[in-house]
């Protein structure tokens, strides 16, 4: 059975008319001999009435100050595939093709059974098969499975799936189902060397590997979700991104034996990140500034605060963490207190004291030796990567990115650095710039 | 055995005698990659090097150092950039030749040598709330000497004293690994 999986995203089903033409697509597909499992999105993208942001702010409205539960929440937010799904196969039906809608857990789509972030733990694909048999079109909802416990519950716990879930579930499903071929249809021709909004001229990727496209996917590019690339890398299924709306030939994900040679890839960015530096030299010893590091970090793991480029230094350590994030880590930090072996250190964020901060300097001042641990702020923070293939490795690399963007007055915060990628945390408001910038010292308009 | 079991690949596990069988027959596979720290990685052969009293601005000496050394066509790993300077990590053999070039240049450096990249390796790391500070919190408690932490979003990478690595990748994997997983 030579089966293909047709993944929409939300732009190719956001109108009648953008449904028709991908219900095209499909039956094109069809009439060439494939037999073809379609997986969609909800309708539209953030703002259209049944997007999964709208769904999930009319719960969010009833009260702002009261957080729906994760399980009524995912219900909630299922229901734009669902919407989905049913008229993508009704779409079919009036051009005259059979085609039956599955919610995730009717396709046999198991999950971890974590509300909001599941994962696939694996899918018993029978009903899809006997819809095949009957010669009519799956349509699947994208982005949900269900969570089934030990005891076998009737029905299941319906769960979604996280970011990149709708591609997600249509490589899990083209896995299950050893698809001839998965194709993630969306509003850009392929995988492009940047955010064509940063760079207007960024070229269309012909052939990139699964690990580059995860590595894209992670750092930024939200063409394809890094976890679709992983099944179809972990199960060997050719992998495409096309155009809904065009007919460019797309983008094929690729094993490494078959890239094209050493070349940097693309230039992404993501992330509104806040960038805290501690200065440790108030430390007197060595066991005291390792027992300050372990302080700090067992209060963020404490807050499940996500952290990114880490660094550690002999008298200093340092990290970003989202923004979102910032406030809890302010309320934690900002004026905490650790007493060690007849010193007290006092935690102060940002050069200049809080109020809180310097009422407990007051308080502490009779127990004797009172020392601060400044961290330096620095908010409004992004992260701008370069990826590439077998690149990184390449002598002066570092030197190349520091540069471009020192000349360019871009000031650079921190570095990480990967086998696949280079990234710098810069400030948000030269983002976009970074991006041109390296995108052009890497003459990334020329790849293909 | 059902028609259906010939379209399934070996990894995705069901009842396939039975395609009716109950949901609880659906066994646990490794069909996406398993949430947390599923692998500890050492790599050995590697030279620590620390760059510190930069003169003001930090940026143009930091950019003479990295001119230097690729000047030296020495590829570097592990960049960090540190209030006064920067450091990164270079492969043991080229170390000579990067303590030559920073010495004629007159920077204020160390080269530390018989260092080990250990590497914890955690599938989208950057979204599991609290994983990485629970991995620094990991490696602090073993006492031993971190010269360098990075993060990417599927792995942490710690560079540590050869000697030190094996105690640290011990202590990860027995804090950090669930026993089901092969350690």
């Amino acid at each position: 059975m030579n089966i293909k999986v047709m993944k929409f995203g939300g732009t190719s089903v956001a109108t009648p008319e953008a449904r028709m033409t991908s219900a095209l697509r499909v039956i094109s597909a069809k009439e060439q001999g494939f037999q073809p499992v379609v997986v969609v999105s909800a309708i539209g993208r953030r703002g259209a009435p049944y997007a999964t942001d709208t769904l999930i702010n009319v719960l969010k409205e009833i009260d702002p100050s009261v957080e729906p539960d994760a399980r009524e929440l995912d219900l909630m937010i299922a229901c734009g595939e669902i919407m989905s799904a049913v008229i993508f196969a009704h779409t079919l039906k009036t051009l005259g093709h059979s085609a039956q809608a599955f919610r995730g857990g009717q396709a046999g789509i198991r999950t971890d059974g974590v509300y909001g972030n599941a994962r696939i733990v694996g899918i018993h694909p029978v009903s899809l098969f006997n819809s095949i048999e009957k010669g009519a079109i799956p349509v699947v909802c994208g982005f949900q499975g269900v969570y089934v416990s030990g005891d076998g519950a009737p029905g299941g716990e319906l769960t979604t799936l996280g970011r990149g879930g709708s591609d997600t579930s249509g490589a899990a499903i083209g896995a299950a189902l050893k698809a001839t071929a998965v194709e993630i249809f969306t509003d850009v021709d392929g995988v492009k060397t940047a955010d064509p909004d940063a760079v207007p001229n960024a070229s269309t990727l012909r052939k990139v590997t699964y690990d580059e496209v995860a590595e894209i996917a992670h750092l930024g590019a939200k063409v394809v979700h890094p976890r679709a690339a992983e099944i179809a890398m972990q199960y060997d299924i050719p992998l495409w991104v096309k155009n809904t709306f065009s007919d460019d030939e797309g983008t094929e994900i690729v094993k490494r034996e078959k890239h094209p040679g050493r070349r940097a890839t693309g230039v992404t960015h993501t992330g509104k990140l806040v960038y805290l530096q501690f200065d440790l030299s108030s430390a007197g010893t060595e066991t005291e500034r390792t027992e300050l590091e372990a302080r700090i970090y067992e209060t963020m793991a404490r807050y499940e605060i996500n952290l990114f480029m880490l660094n550690l230094s002999p008298n200093s350590t340092g990290f970003a963490v989202p923004r979102a994030q910032y406030s809890t880590v302010a309320d934690v930090l900002d004026g905490l207190v650790i007493p060690l072996k007849g010193k007290v250190f006092l935690f102060q964020i940002g050069r200049n004291a809080s109020r809180e901060v310097e009422t407990q300097a007051t308080l502490l001042e009779s127990l004797g030796d009172v020392r601060r641990v400044v961290a330096e702020l620095t908010e409004g923070c992004t992260m701008v990567s370069l990826v590439g293939h077998e690149f990184m490795q390449t002598p002066g690399l570092f030197f190349d990115v520091l540069s471009t963007l020192n000349d360019a007055q871009i000031s650079v915060l921190q570095t990480s650095d990967s086998d696949f990628s280079l990234s710098v945390l810069i400030p948000e408001s030269e983002s976009n710039r970074a991006v041109r910038l390296l995108h052009d010292r890497f003459k990334l308009s020329l790849v293909s | 055995m059902s028609r259906t079991s010939k379209f399934m690949t070996e990894p995705i596990s069901c009842d396939m005698d039975s395609p009716k069988s109950t949901p609880a027959t659906f066994r646990e596979t490794e069909f996406e990659k398993r949430r947390g720290v599923s692998r500890i990685e050492v790599r050995t052969g590697f030279a620590q090097v620390h760059v510190s009293e930069i003169a003001a601005p930090a940026m143009v000496g930091r950019l003479k150092v990295l001119k230097a050394v690729s000047e030296q066509q020495v590829s570097i790993d592990f960049l960090k950039l540190t209030p006064s300077g920067l450091s990164f990590l270079v492969s043991e053999d080229r170390a000579g030749a990067v303590q030559t070039v920073l010495e004629a240049s007159g920077f204020s450096f160390v080269v530390s040598s018989g260092r080990s990249i250990v590497l914890v390796h955690a599938v989208n790391m950057r979204d599991e709330e609290g994983l990485i500070s629970r991995i620094v919190q990991t490696v602090i408690g073993t006492n031993v000497s971190v010269d360098h932490i990075g993060d990417m979003h599927d792995r942490l990478l710690l560079v540590v004293k050869d000697a030190d690595a094996a105690k640290v990748a011990q202590r990860f994997r027995e804090s950090l690994i669930p026993t089901e997983l092969e350690r």
